[in-house]
C-alpha cells in the first residue's frame, strides 16, 4: 500500500514537471499578459500585416517605470500610440549581453521599428540595422559616427540643459554655493550634465563655488540609490550649499526628497524629463528640470518613420528648462527674463557651453 | 564540517525505497525540488494575474526553441559554471567565497587587455588570455588566502570587501583616459570600455554552439578529478572537515588555506574571462553584473558537487536566456527568475519537504551541511 | 605578532586619543565641514550598526545570519508599501520590521527545525527578498517622510549636537539598542542564556534551557533589528527601490566581525566605515586631488580590510555558531 502510493506521489512529481513542459509548449504564442508593470494593455498581433506599424522599445539595463530616462521615452512611444494609431510593446533588459537577443525577439516577430533606448546599445543597434535593412531603427543617446540607412540616433545637448540649470542655481543661490549629485562619470550624459551645469553656474555668478559628487560605486549601483543621495544632499546643506542639482536616476531623486526637507531655504533642480511630474515628494524644493525633450523627441521620429519621412544619421532633439510651476511666484522676474534670454542664446549657440562634447 | 556529508546508506526505516537505481537518487531530491519551485513561481504569476503555462513556455522556447536560443543559453550557463565552480571548490576547502563577483570582473578586464595588447597565433593566443585573466584574479584569492591563513581576517569580509574594490578598479582602467580605456578613435562615444579584443583571441562558436561551454564542463570534470582522485584533492577536503585534524594529520593548513582560494578565484576569473573572450568582446562595466552572486546559488543547488554544477548552471542559464521571450509575450516581470531560483534553492537544501512528499523520511545522509563556523 | 595585554592597551588607548584630537583639530579648521562630516558619518552608520547588531545577537545564540540584507529590502519595502498605501508612517515602520521578523523566523525555522546549513538559508532570504520586492514592485508611490528631532539644549554643542542629537529617529534607535543590547547581552539571564546557547548548546540544554526556543526567540528578535536598518534607508531616501540595499547587509556582517561580535565593537566597526563614506563624499567636494571618484569609492572597504589585517587578531566568534543543535 505504501509503496504504491510512494509510487504515485514520485510519479506525480514526474508528471507535473513533464507536464508542465508540455503544456506550456502547447500554449505559447497565445499568450495575452497585462502584467502589474506593462502600460500597454494589448499585445501586438500580426505585425507582418502591411496595416500594423508595431513599434519595440528595448530599455537599456533598467526598468521601464524608472521615473526618468526610460519613462520619457516610452511616453513618447504611448503617445505614438494614441496618436499616431500605432502599437507598441517593450522588453526590460535584465543583462548587457541580451541586447542582441532582445532586438532579435522583436525582429522574430516582425515589428517595423525597433527603437534601442541607451548609449550603450550603440554597437548592438548599428549590427541589427545593418543586417535587417527593411526594419528602422532608432537609438537613443547613440551617436552616429557614421550613417546607416535606417538607422536615426537621437541625441540630446545635455551640457546646455545642465548650463541653464547652473545659471538659474547662480542667480537663486543666496550663499554662493550651489552643488550636483550625480550618477557616475562613466555614463557620458551624466558627464554633459555634470560640466554643464558648472559653466552655467560660474557664467551668472564668478564667484559661486560649485561642488559636485559622483556615487562612487559601479554604474550598476550609481542610479539607485537614493539613500545615498540623500545623505549626501544633506551632507551639502549642512555646509552652506542651497542649491542643489540632481542628476543620478534614483540616487538624484533621492537627493532632491532631501533637500525639500529644506524648503524654503534650499532649492533643487531635478533631470531628463519634469520631475516635477514625477518627483511628488520633491516639490517644495523643485524649481525646474533640465530636461532633455525626450517624450516629444521620440514621438515626432515615431511618427516620421510611420511617414516614410524619417532621416537617417544623427537627430539632435531639443533640451530645455522645465516650467517652474509653484516657484513662478518665487523666482524674481528679472531672473525669469534672464533665462528665457539665455535659453535661446544657449540653444542656438551664441552662448557656448565651453564644454567638451 | 563542509561538503556534503554522504553516511553509508542505511536502508529506510520501514517501507518502500525507491527502486530507480542508485545513480538517480541524488538526483531526484534536486528534480522534485525544480518541480516544487516552479509550482510556487506558478502561484506568483497567477498572483500578478498572468498565464504561467504562457510564461513558462515562452522561457522553454525562448532558452531552447532554436539552435540560436540554445546557443544563448550555453552562452548564459558558461559563467554560471565557472561562478558555480570557484564557490564550490571554495566549499570543499572549508572556505566561503563570496568574492567571484570581485574576481570575474577582474579576471575579465585582464583577459580583455590580454586580448586586445598581444595578436599572437590564435592556438596560443586564446590559452593565453585565458591564463592571464585566471592569474589575475587568483591574486585576489591568494590575497584572501593569506590574510585569513595568517592574519585571521574572515574571508567572507575581505571578499566582500574586494569585491566592492574590484569593481571600482575595473571601471577605473576601462573609463575614459583609464590605462585600457577605448580610445576616442574607435570610440566616439566616449564610452567606459576597453577596446575590442583581436580576432585571435575570440573564442569560436561551433555550429552555433559556445566553445566555451564545452570548455566549462572540461574544466568542471578536472575540479571534480582534482578533488576526489588527487592527494592534493583529499587534503583540501580534509581541511574543509576539519582544521584542527587536518593540522594534527601533518597537512600544512596555511598553505592550504591560501592554495584554496587562489585556485577558487582562478576558476572565477576563468568565468569572467571566458566571457570576454567568447560573448563580449571586450570589456564593459556593469556587463558581468550579478554573476558572482548567481555562482554561490548554482553551487549550493549542485551541493558543492563541480559536475552537478553544469546542470545546475544549464537550469539557471536556460530561466535567465528565456526571459526576454516572456516579457515578449506577456507581462511577467524577469524577477520571476530569481524567486524560483530562492525557491529551488529553498528545497534542495531543506530536503526534508521534498523528502516528505516522496516519502522518505529520516534519510539523514541527505542534508548538506557546508558550514565551518565563522572561526574554521 | 604576540602583544603584551598592558601594550595593547596603551595602543588602543593612543588610538582613541588620537581620534579625538584629529576631530578637534578639523573642527578648529574649518567647523561647517567637520560638522558635516559628523553628521554623515552618524548617518551612514545608523543602518550598519543595526544590521550588525542582528548578526550579533543571532551569532551569540549560534545562528548566522548572512540574510541581513535579504531582512533589510524587505523591511525597506514592505515598510514603504504599507506607509504609502495607509498614510500613516507609524504603520509603515510596524509592517516593515513585522516583515523582517517574518524572514527572521523563517530563518529560525530553516536553521533549528530543518536543520538547513545556516548559509543556504540566509542566501534564500537574500535572493528571495530581491526577487519579491522587485517582482512587485510598483511605481509612483510616496510615503509621508520621517520627522527630525532635536534633543533640546544638547543639540547646541559643538560637533556633537548637530551630529549626534539632531537626527531623525531611527538614527536615535541605532544609538539606544546598542546599549540595550549590551546590557541585554552581559547584564541580564535572558543574555546569559543566550550566550550560554551560543558557546555550549549541550551543556546549556543540560541545565534546562530551551535551546530550540531560544534560538528561535532570539533570531526572530534580531530580525526586528535587520528591519530597523532596512527602515532607516527608507529614511533617508524617502521611498523606495529596488535592490536599493546595495550589499549594506553584507557590510553590516563585515562590521559585526570587525566588531568581535560586541554591540560596543560594531559600533565602533560602523562609525569607521561611516566616517569611510563620508569622508570620500568631503573629498568630492573638495576637490581634493585629481583623483577619480572610483578611488574614493574604495576607501571605505580598503580601510576596512586594511583594520582587520593590522590588528591581526583571530576573531572567535561563539562557538556553536553555524551548527544546528541536535538534542541528545
Amino acid at each position: 500500500m505504501r509503496r504504491s502510493l510512494k509510487r504515485m506521489a514520485l510519479g506525480l512529481s514526474a508528471v507535473a514537471v513533464v507536464g508542465f513542459t508540455v503544456a506550456a509548449c502547447g500554449s505559447s504564442g497565445s499568450g495575452s499578459g497585462s502584467g502589474s508593470t506593462a502600460t500597454t494593455a494589448q499585445k501586438p498581433t500580426n505585425c507582418a500585416a502591411p496595416e500594423n506599424y508595431c513599434v519595440g522599445f528595448v530599455t537599456d539595463v533598467g526598468k521601464i517605470d524608472d521615473k526618468s530616462f526610460n519613462q520619457s521615452a516610452w511616453e513618447g512611444v504611448k503617445k505614438a500610440v494614441a496618436e499616431q494609431g500605432v502599437q507598441a510593446d517593450y522588453i526590460e533588459t535584465v543583462s548587457q549581453k541580451d541586447y542582441a537577443t532582445n532586438i532579435k525577439t522583436f525582429l522574430d516577430q516582425k515589428y517595423d521599428l525597433i527603437i534601442t533606448w541607451g548609449f550603450l546599445m550603440g554597437e548592438a543597434t548599428t549590427k541589427a540595422a545593418k543586417a535587417n535593412p527593411k526594419t528602422t531603427f532608432i537609438g537613443g543617446d547613440q551617436f552616429q559616427a557614421t550613417t546607416v540607412p535606417n538607422l536615426t540616433g537621437i541625441t540630446f545637448p545635455e551640457a546646455k540643459a545642465g548650463f541653464l540649470a547652473g545659471a538659474l542655481a547662480g542667480y537663486m543661490t543666496k550663499s554662493n554655493k550651489v552643488g550636483a549629485v550625480l550618477g557616475t562619470n562613466t555614463v557620458p550624459p551624466v558627464v554633459q550634465f555634470k560640466e554643464g551645469y558648472e559653466a552655467g553656474a560660474k557664467y551668472a555668478n564668478p564667484n559661486i563655488s560649485v561642488k559636485s559628487t559622483y556615487h562612487p560605486g559601479g554604474a550598476d549601483v550609481a542610479f539607485t540609490d537614493p539613500a545615498f543621495g540623500a545623505d549626501t544632499a544633506k551632507q551639502m546643506l549642512d555646509q552652506g550649499i542651497d542649491v542643489i542639482f540632481g542628476a543620478g536616476g534614483k540616487t538624484g531623486n533621492g537627493a532632491l526628497a532631501e533637500t525639500a526637507k529644506k524648503a524654503g531655504a534650499a532649492l533643487c533642480i531635478g533631470v531628463d524629463s519634469d520631475q516635477w511630474l514625477t518627483v511628488p515628494e520633491a516639490h517644495p524644493c523643485l524649481m525646474t528640470s533640465a530636461m532633455k525633450l525626450i517624450t516629444p523627441g521620440v514621438q515626432k521620429l515615431i511618427a516620421q518613420a510611420k511617414d516614410g519621412t524619417i532621416k537617417a544619421g544623427g537627430f539632435s532633439g531639443d533640451v530645455g528648462l522645465a516650467p517652474f510651476h509653484d516657484f513662478e511666484s518665487v523666482i524674481p522676474a528679472d531672473v525669469q527674463q534672464k533665462i528665457t534670454d539665455l535659453t535661446a542664446k544657449v540653444l542656438s549657440g551664441e552662448v557656448p557651453t565651453g564644454v567638451k562634447q | 564540517m563542509t561538503g556534503a556529508t554522504t553516511a553509508p546508506d542505511t536502508p529506510a526505516p520501514s517501507g518502500p525505497r525507491i527502486d530507480v537505481g542508485r545513480w538517480m537518487r541524488p538526483a531526484l531530491v534536486p528534480l522534485v525540488a525544480i518541480a516544487l519551485g516552479l509550482l510556487l513561481g506558478a502561484i506568483l504569476i497567477l498572483s500578478i494575474g498572468e498565464n504561467p503555462l504562457d510564461a513558462y513556455g515562452a522561457i522553454i522556447e525562448g532558452a531552447f526553441g532554436s539552435p540560436d536560443a540554445v546557443g544563448r543559453t550555453l552562452e548564459k550557463a558558461t559563467p554560471l559554471v565557472f561562478g558555480g565552480l570557484a564557490v564550490a571548490f571554495a566549499f570543499k576547502g572549508g572556505l566561503f567565497n563570496i568574492g567571484g563577483q570581485g574576481q570575474i570582473l577582474i579576471g575579465a578586464v585582464f583577459a580583455a587587455w590580454a586580448g586586445f595588447t598581444f595578436d599572437l597565433p590564435t592556438v596560443i593566443q586564446i590559452p593565453f588570455s585565458l591564463l592571464v585573466g585566471g592569474l589575475a584574479a587568483s591574486l585576489l584569492g591568494a590575497l584572501v588566502g593569506w590574510l585569513k591563513a595568517v592574519r585571521g581576517v574572515h574571508e567572507v569580509i575581505s571578499t566582500i570587501m574586494l569585491n566592492f574594490v574590484a569593481a571600482n578598479f575595473t571601471e577605473w582602467l576601462v573609463n575614459t583616459s583609464g590605462p585600457f580605456a577605448d580610445p576616442p578613435a574607435t570610440n566616439p562615444s566616449n564610452l567606459a570600455r576597453t577596446p575590442l579584443i583581436n580576432s585571435s583571441a575570440e573564442i569560436p562558436h561551433i555550429g552555433g554552439l559556445p566553445l566555451g561551454f564545452f570548455f566549462s564542463v572540461v574544466v568542471a570534470t578536472v575540479c571534480w578529478w582534482l578533488l576526489e582522485r588527487t592527494t592534493l584533492g583529499f587534503e583540501i577536503r580534509t581541511v574543509g572537515h576539519n582544521r584542527h585534524a587536518a593540522a594534527y594529520a601533518g597537512i600544512n593548513v596555511v598553505l592550504l588555506t591560501i592554495l584554496v582560494m587562489t585556485i577558487s578565484a582562478f576558476l572565477a576569473g576563468l568565468g569572467g574571462a571566458v566571457e570576454t573572450l567568447g560573448v563580449t568582446g571586450r570589456f564593459e562595466p556593469g556587463s558581468n553584473a550579478f554573476l558572482g552572486f548567481a555562482g554561490i546559488t548554482i553551487a549550493l543547488l549542485a551541493r558543492t558537487n563541480p559536475l552537478a554544477v553544469v546542470p545546475a548552471a544549464l537550469l539557471i542559464g536556460a530561466l535567465q536566456a528565456g526571459t526576454s521571450l516572456m516579457q515578449a509575450r506577456t507581462g511577467v516581470p524577469p524577477e520571476i527568475v530569481d524567486l524560483i531560483q530562492a525557491f529551488i534553492l529553498f528545497f534542495v537544501a531543506a530536503p526534508v519537504v521534498v523528502l516528505w512528499i516522496i516519502r522518505r523520511r529520516g534519510q539523514e545522509e541527505e542534508r548538506l551541511q557546508l558550514t565551518t563556523g565563522w572561526g574554521g | 605578532m604576540k602583544l603584551d595585554p598592558k601594550v595593547k592597551r596603551i595602543i588602543l588607548w593612543s588610538i582613541v586619543a588620537a581620534i579625538v584630537l584629529g576631530w578637534i583639530l578639523a573642527y578648529r579648521w574649518d567647523a561647517d565641514q567637520t560638522t558635516a562630516v559628523a553628521s554623515r558619518t552618524v548617518r551612514a552608520a545608523a543602518p550598519l550598526l543595526l544590521g550588525a547588531l542582528c548578526g550579533v545577537i543571532g551569532e551569540r545564540t549560534g545562528v548566522f545570519n548572512i540574510g541581513i540584507e535579504g531582512q533589510m529590502l524587505f523591511a525597506a519595502f514592505v515598510g514603504f508599501m504599507a506607509a504609502s498605501y495607509s498614510g500613516s508612517l507609524l504603520l509603515g515602520i510596524a509592517a516593515g520590521v513585522a516583515g523582517a521578523m517574518v524572514l527572521g523566523l523563517f530563518l529560525g525555522w530553516a536553521a533549528v527545525t530543518l536543520k538547513m546549513d545556516q548559509i543556504i538559508a540566509g542566501t534564500v532570504i537574500n535572493v528571495f527578498a530581491l526577487g519579491f520586492t522587485s517582482f512587485y514592485y510598483v511605481q509612483g508611490r510616496t510615503m509621508p517622510s520621517f520627522p527630525s528631532w532635536s534633543v533640546p539644549g544638547l543639540d547646541g554643542l559643538p560637533l556633537l549636537g548637530k551630529s549626534f542629537f539632531s537626527n531623525p529617529p531611527l538614527t536615535y534607535l541605532a544609538m539606544i539598542a546598542t546599549v540595550v543590547v549590551w546590557i541585554g547581552l552581559f547584564k541580564t539571564r535572558w543574555g546569559l542564556r543566550t550566550l550560554a546557547v551560543g558557546e555550549n548548546p549541550g551543556a546549556a540544554d543540560a541545565v534546562g534551557v530551551n535551546v530550540i526556543f531560544k534560538r528561535y526567540v532570539n533570531v526572530t528578535i534580531a530580525a526586528s533589528l535587520a528591519g530597523f536598518a532596512g527602515l532607516h534607508l527608507l529614511q533617508s531616501a524617502n521611498s523606495f527601490d529596488r535592490g536599493m540595499t546595495n550589499g549594506q547587509g553584507f557590510i553590516a556582517l563585515a562590521v559585526m566581525i570587525v566588531g568581535r561580535w560586541h554591540p560596543f565593537g560594531a559600533a565602533a566597526g560602523a562609525a569607521l566605515f561611516g566616517f569611510c563614506i563620508a569622508l570620500e563624499a568631503q573629498l568630492q567636494f573638495n576637490d581634493a586631488l585629481d583623483i577619480p571618484p572610483q578611488f574614493f569609492g574604495m576607501i571605505p572597504y580598503v580601510t576596512t580590510i586594511a583594520v582587520l589585517a593590522i590588528a591581526g587578531i583571530r576573531a572567535r566568534p561563539p562557538a556553536a555558531g553555524g551548527h544546528p543543535f541536535e538534542k541528545e
